[in-house]
């Protein structure tokens, strides 16, 4: 792909794609049990192998900052483990038998049944079956084959499968928004980014409905057509989902590149939001200027060690769309890092990609431009990054050795897979999330005693 | 060292006259078999593996088991496994009765013993079901595989050591799991069962290419096409043509029977119910010149857009055909038998 920025040189398409090294997301079951368990509530049923719960807390949920399933996933996941038997002859009975113990056993607002690979094969009629327990339960059936694509996808199909058997239309609620695009376990920070966004906006009498991480997480669910606005924060994931809601309840939408990291950044999407949702910009200017006024007055407390220990470094990014537009433009156009190459690992669509490619040349401040690379495969994006000159590395966890070959280059895991930190409620969105990253930077390489 | 060396000439002369007395050992029953008018077991060295392919409902069972039928009563101890999950494959070899399928047998959970999945028919014939899930529940191609490697696995083959095995498959070769008796280690040799309708040369077509497919990596090879259900010569005719059109070849024709149909309805074999008839006595042919063809070959099948050329091709001379038929129905009907004597002579020809 070939960028119409003369400026930013964009190297093309692996020429392998079939094969691939420790990509940077699971399937789309993978996606679909991790919006289940991001949304409070919600038990995840199985209708698969064994491996595909067991495989989304190794890879997937270990993989997002060491986190564990929580109460409903993990290994307390209930599944309905289907083995040959249930190919040759079907697995319809097995998953009968199985939504009714998990109803009984496990507590829960809402029973997802996602069902894998094997049912999508062999034919199963999950609906049907998913059908009979409308009248005993909440419940969903999601169809996610893993082959159909990946975590993305998964998060993706949760919502579309709740927009068509879960959502009625409710009456709009003035200045309530949705948020969508943030993949539970598959975005590092979502929960707290989520949480921060959340409260920045609650500050401009936003009523944001970020569905994830809260203890109501059926009744969010519910009041997702109640929104005025659907707010996705992706270059291109939940766009579907977004346009999904406003051909069933009518509900506009706005996408904003990526999560709000840095006070720049954050200004921007509050203000291109209140304009939607008509909020006077004196308002907002004010609590920007507020915002600002504490952001830019704490990073002078790292001006000396920015200075003196790591000053205006080359840096290269390796993380999904979302979170490398942030990164990089917080990094470059606040605190004068000079970008050496990005690599984009969340595989975009081809017609997402001029939008990444122009996020992250035209809207870079700096004179120096990034290589942008698109590239999900963890071999090739190792030799990618081999002859080139960085000091910094925001990366995920797989890039942690490369960089400690380079010697002095600094590595953070800010991208999925990152095994290497515990993340709860670490946030690099909204004013303050800048610092949060610069402390996190730099505290790798302030001292060595 | 010359001391050394004698026993060791010794050794290799004793080893050259020992292998020129095998060779004629065997050279002498290789004669004895072609010299032979009828079968000798004996020549039979190696298990003879063939699989029997056909469109649904196109009398595949039929001819697999009459062939059965007519093999074992040739001395050989012939084993026949139906690959559908229908499971009536071998119906006729059991008196029309049922019998439990390999795949009843893993459903049900329990320890599985030889002699619940092989079960004896006419004249000692093994007949074997692999049997399938319900129409429309999971997936019958994977249930053929199952049952297959199944036999492997408890190695029914070894414990009953047939001389001949016939697979009897679903013929449109939809998925993976119907392409398993073609594939390497199963059969060796291939036939498909054919009418002269489009459809039915539709599904040996796709048969032709699973076989193409197939024999890349040392799987089956095509032996023939039984041409079923013959009742005129522009039946046959067709057939020829397609065997023409797709470099392959005949192994023979047999005519629609009443014969058959009676037999089928005492749930039986045309050689057990009525052995004297003309009938079984052509299904007798059939199995000897399958027996005796040793040819295999990769067909080749026509593309989508050739098939369909060249069936419209037999469009125009099919409504020819249609209204000289009209003209002769005030005619007294001949016996289909009386055309369709067997010509093994002009079959042979064609076989490579």
């Amino acid at each position: 792909m070939t960028s119409n920025n003369s400026e930013a040189s964009v190297i093309s398409e692996p020429k392998y794609p079939e094969v691939m090294e420790a990509p940077r997301y699971s399937c789309a079951l993978g996606g679909a049990i991790s919006t289940a368990l991001g949304i409070f509530g919600t038990v995840p049923i199985l209708h698969s192998g064994a491996g595909c719960g067991q495989a989304h807390l190794n890879g997937q949920a270990y993989g997002c900052g060491e986190n564990a399933g929580g109460p409903q996933g993990g290994t307390s996941t209930p599944c309905s483990c289907l083995v040959e038997e249930h190919v040759i002859f079907g697995g319809e009975n097995k998953l009968r038998n199985l939504i009714q113990s998990s109803i009984e056993l496990m507590d829960g607002d809402l029973y997802a049944v996602i069902s894998g690979c094997v049912p999508a094969l062999t034919g199963d009629d999950v609906e049907s079956v998913v059908k009979e327990f409308k009248e005993k339960a909440n419940i969903i059936s999601i169809k996610t084959a893993g082959f159909i694509g990946n975590s993305y996808k998964g998060y993706e199909l949760f919502f579309l499968s709740t927009i068509d058997q879960l959502l009625k239309p409710l009456p709009v609620k003035k200045g309530r928004i949705n948020i969508f695009g943030v993949v539970p376990y598959q975005h590092l920070f979502w929960k707290g980014d989520l949480k921060v966004l959340k409260g920045t906006l609650q500050r401009l009498g936003i009523e944001a409905n970020i569905i994830l991480r809260e203890f109501n997480g059926l009744a969010n669910l519910l009041e997702i057509p109640a929104a005025e606005l659907n707010v996705v924060l992706s270059p291109w994931n939940g766009h579907e989902i977004a346009k999904s809601l406003q051909e069933k309840f009518g509900t506009s939408y706005l996408t904003f590149p990526g999560v709000p990291v840095g006070p720049k950044q954050t200004s921007n999407f509050l203000l291109q939001l209140a304009g939607r949702l008509n909020i006077p910009e004196e308002k907002v200017q004010e609590i920007i200027e507020e915002e600002e006024r504490i952001a830019y007055r704490f990073i002078e407390y790292l001006g000396d060690v920015h200075i003196l220990g790591l000053p205006h470094p080359y840096f290269a990014v390796v993380a999904d769309s979302g979170t490398a537009i942030g990164v990089t433009q917080f990094l470059a156009n606040e605190m004068g890092y000079l970008p050496e190459t990005v690599i984009i690992t969340d595989n975009p669509p081809q017609e997402a990609r001029a939008e990444i490619i122009h996020q992250l040349s035209v809207n870079i401040e700096s004179i120096f431009k990034p290589d942008i690379i698109f590239e999900s495969d963890s071999h090739k994006i190792r030799l990618k990054l081999r002859d080139r000159s960085f000091l910094v590395l925001l990366a995920s966890s797989l890039e942690k050795f490369i960089a400690a070959d380079l010697g002095a280059t600094v590595h953070l895991s800010v991208s999925f897979p990152s095994f290497d930190r515990l993340i709860l409620e670490r946030s690099y969105a909204g004013f303050g999330g800048g610092l949060n990253l610069m402390e996190d930077i730099l505290s790798k390489t302030v001292a060595p005693l | 060292m010359r001391l050394y060396l004698r026993p060791i000439l010794s050794l290799s002369v004793r080893a050259i006259f020992a292998c020129f007395f095998i060779n004629k050992y065997q050279a002498d029953y290789y004669r004895l078999s072609l010299k032979s008018a009828h079968f000798e077991v004996a020549i039979v060295t190696k298990i003879r593996n063939i699989a029997i392919y056909g469109k649904g409902g196109i009398g595949k069972s039929t001819t697999s088991s009459n062939i059965s039928a007519a093999l074992s009563e040739e001395g050989y101890k012939v084993m026949q496994i139906g690959c559908d999950p229908k499971s009536d494959s071998t119906n006729t070899l059991r008196g029309g009765r049922f019998v439990p399928t390999v795949l009843d047998k893993l459903r049900s959970g329990k320890r599985i013993e030889t002699n619940e999945i092989v079960h004896e028919g006419f004249n000692g014939i093994l007949c074997v079901e692999t049997g399938g899930p319900e129409p429309g529940v999971g997936c019958a191609g994977r249930g053929i595989i199952t049952a297959i490697e199944l036999l492997k696995q408890k190695k029914i083959i070894e414990e009953f050591s047939p001389d001949i095995i016939i697979y009897d498959v679903l013929g449109d070769v939809v998925c993976g799991g119907f392409a398993m008796p073609i594939r390497e280690g199963v059969a060796e040799q291939v036939y498909t069962v054919s009418s002269s309708d489009f459809m039915s040369l539709y599904a040996s077509n796709n048969l032709f290419k699973g076989i193409k497919k197939y024999s890349k990596s040392g799987g089956a090879l095509f032996s023939g096409i039984i041409g079923n259900s013959i009742n005129l010569p522009i039946n046959e005719e067709i057939i020829q043509d397609f065997a023409a059109n797709t470099k392959s070849t005949i192994a023979g024709f047999v005519p629609r029977s009443l014969t058959v149909a009676k037999a089928e309805l005492q749930g039986k074999t045309t050689i057990e119910a009525d052995p004297d008839s003309d009938q079984a006595e052509l299904y007798r042919n059939l199995a000897r010149k399958i027996i005796s063809n040793e040819s295999r070959y990769v067909p080749a099948p026509l593309g989508t857009d050739e098939l369909k050329a060249w069936a419209e091709s037999w469009y125009d001379r099919l409504l020819q055909h249609n209204k000289n038929q009209e003209q002769q129905d005030t005619e007294p009907v001949k016996s289909d038998l009386k055309y369709y004597e067997l010509k093994p002579d002009s079959a042979k020809a064609k076989v490579k």
